[in-house]
């Protein structure tokens, strides 16, 4: 099978709230694959009925290979220290955990200190080795940079790389554009329960249809075009302001950032 | 097995650093014990004859009652569950690792009252120490079974420290412990009965094998691992 993870026509309700409308996707083994959305769009709901962790309505899941699971809001007992964490979790999964990882973590450096002394970089961290005990096949990572700072948040993209570069298929949830630009292969974007986009961030881009914006500096200031067909708009203006005689300092050329097509496809108003 | 064993050495460990815990199973028990030692066998003598066990059932009532629910709320209201099912830790482990290791910390209690009281205020001893431990490990596993009830019906620790308090005074209140049940009104002595403290403590004064004082602690045992069982297939299903 192909498919690390395949989920068809999935629909989960709370009360007379439902969360999620009929939701189909699915995601390639080796892939990072990203579920976007705002608030409230359900991309934790689906996460954890994938992660088996919630009950749902209806529709098919399949998961394809061992699980490691990182969880948007996760605890653990106060007084724990980080290693007593990952022999506990080890003891009931049989298996040994790995040092490699828990250095390449950096969880030595913090191990001595209890749960409730950890900073929010470090739990993560911690949470981290513990999703990654057993050497899972498929990764599922909840929001898994939210309340880090720069700092935490690089070194923890570093390990996402590193992880998919052993091979690792990781399912994120996300509401971080640059995030999910940067690390993933595919993403699917939720509003309201339901898919609105399912492709790469190049497909996202075309589908989007926004016209480029070239920025051009010149001798005799700044000025700004439209195009729909970059490389010719680039040739007829260089040709113009070389017939003009003048020297042209910088070009830039913008497209919208994925930001902005993702609030056109969820009819977000940008603040 | 070697996981389950690791879980409850590792909850030991984490309720000794826990200071609520050892407030609750050895600090306030303790005091209680010391304070409450001396005014007893200054007013009346004859305390003397129940003073360990009196003081006993204070000090697991109050482990069981108010030291046990809070860390079961902690962790099974909270996301260390989610966390631990997440990570293929058995919902059970919390419930059944806490109360081992709350039985070892009131026991070790206990222990210390019943070596300590009959030098510091000549109390006496129990003419049979191995059935006064087994009817104390009795009355040790109805009191915690009715704590893990409450930490898990409760989910909120406000609630529950109301809680706790509305069952643990009543409990102690109506017991026998601070005064003879002959005194009480006939339907607070009825209502006491329904407290393990009440039996329990006649488990440890009559020191014998009576079923009338068992049986009601077998009740309540049932009762409370039934209503825990249930309540922990509800988390479940959360």
């Amino acid at each position: 099978m192909s498919y690390a993870v395949k989920v068809e026509n999935l629909k989960k309700s709370y009360g007379d709230h439902t969360v999620l409308k009929g939701l189909s996707f699915h995601v390639k083994k080796g892939e990072v694959f990203a579920l976007l959305g705002g608030n409230g769009a359900g991309k934790t709901t689906a996460l954890e009925c994938v992660e088996g962790l919630r009950r749902y309505d209806s529709g098919a899941i399949a998961v394809n290979g061992r699980v490691g699971i990182q969880l948007q809001s996760s605890s653990l007992p106060a007084h724990i220290r980080p290693l007593e964490a990952v022999r506990l979790f080890a003891e009931w999964n049989r298996v040994k955990a790995d040092t490699a990882t828990l250095a390449a973590l950096g969880i030595n450096s913090f191990a001595k200190k209890q749960y409730l002394e950890l900073s929010t970089g470090q739990k993560r961290r911690l949470h981290l080795a513990l999703a990654l005990l057993g050497d899972p096949e498929l990764l599922f990572l909840d929001e898994p940079t939210a309340g880090l700072d720069v700092e935490g948040r690089v070194s923890l993209h570093s390990q996402i790389r590193r992880l998919k570069a052993e091979g690792k298929t990781i399912l994120l949830a996300s509401h971080d554009m640059a995030e999910v630009e940067s690390l993933c292969d595919r993403l699917a974007i939720l509003k309201d329960g339901s898919l609105v986009f399912c492709g790469t961030a190049a497909e996202l881009t075309a589908k989007s249809g926004s016209r480029y914006t070239i920025s051009i500096k010149t001798e005799q200031g700044d000025e700004s075009f439209f195009a729909d067909n970059i490389a010719d708009a680039m040739l007829d203006l260089l040709e113009g302001y070389r017939q003009k005689g003048i020297a042209v300092l910088d070009i830039k050329t913008d497209r919208g950032t994925l930001e902005q097509h993702f609030m056109e496809l969820t009819g977000r108003e940008q603040q | 097995m070697k996981a389950f064993l690791y879980g409850t050495a590792l909850q030991w460990r984490l309720d000794l650093r826990s200071k609520s815990l050892l407030i609750t199973c050895y600090v306030v028990p303790l005091l209680f014990y010391a304070l409450m030692g001396g005014i007893f066998t200054s007013i009346n003598p004859e305390s003397k004859a129940t003073l360990i066990q009196s003081m006993t059932v204070m000090g697991v009532s109050m482990g069981a009652l108010i030291g046990l629910p809070p860390s079961l709320v902690e962790h099974y209201g909270s996301d260390v569950k989610k966390m631990y099912s997440a990570n293929g830790v058995p919902l059970y482990l919390g419930i059944l690792s806490m109360s081992l290791s709350a039985f070892l910390h009131l026991l070790i209690m206990c222990g210390v009252i019943t070596l300590t009281a009959p030098f510091v205020f000549d109390a006496s001893l129990p003419r049979n120490l191995p059935l006064y431990f087994g009817s104390l490990a009795v009355f040790l596993a109805v009191s915690l079974s009715a704590g893990c009830a409450l930490g898990l019906c409760v989910k909120s620790q406000a609630k529950l420290t109301m809680i706790s308090q509305l069952l643990f005074l009543p409990s102690i209140m109506l017991s026998g412990i601070l005064f003879p049940i002959s005194l009480l009104p006939r339907f607070l002595a009825s209502a006491g009965k329904i407290f393990p403290a009440a039996w329990g403590y006649r488990l440890m004064t009559e020191e014998g094998v009576y079923w009338q004082n068992l049986l009601p602690l077998a009740v309540l045992l049932s009762a409370a691992v039934l209503l825990c069982t249930l309540l922990l297939k509800r988390l479940q299903k959360e």
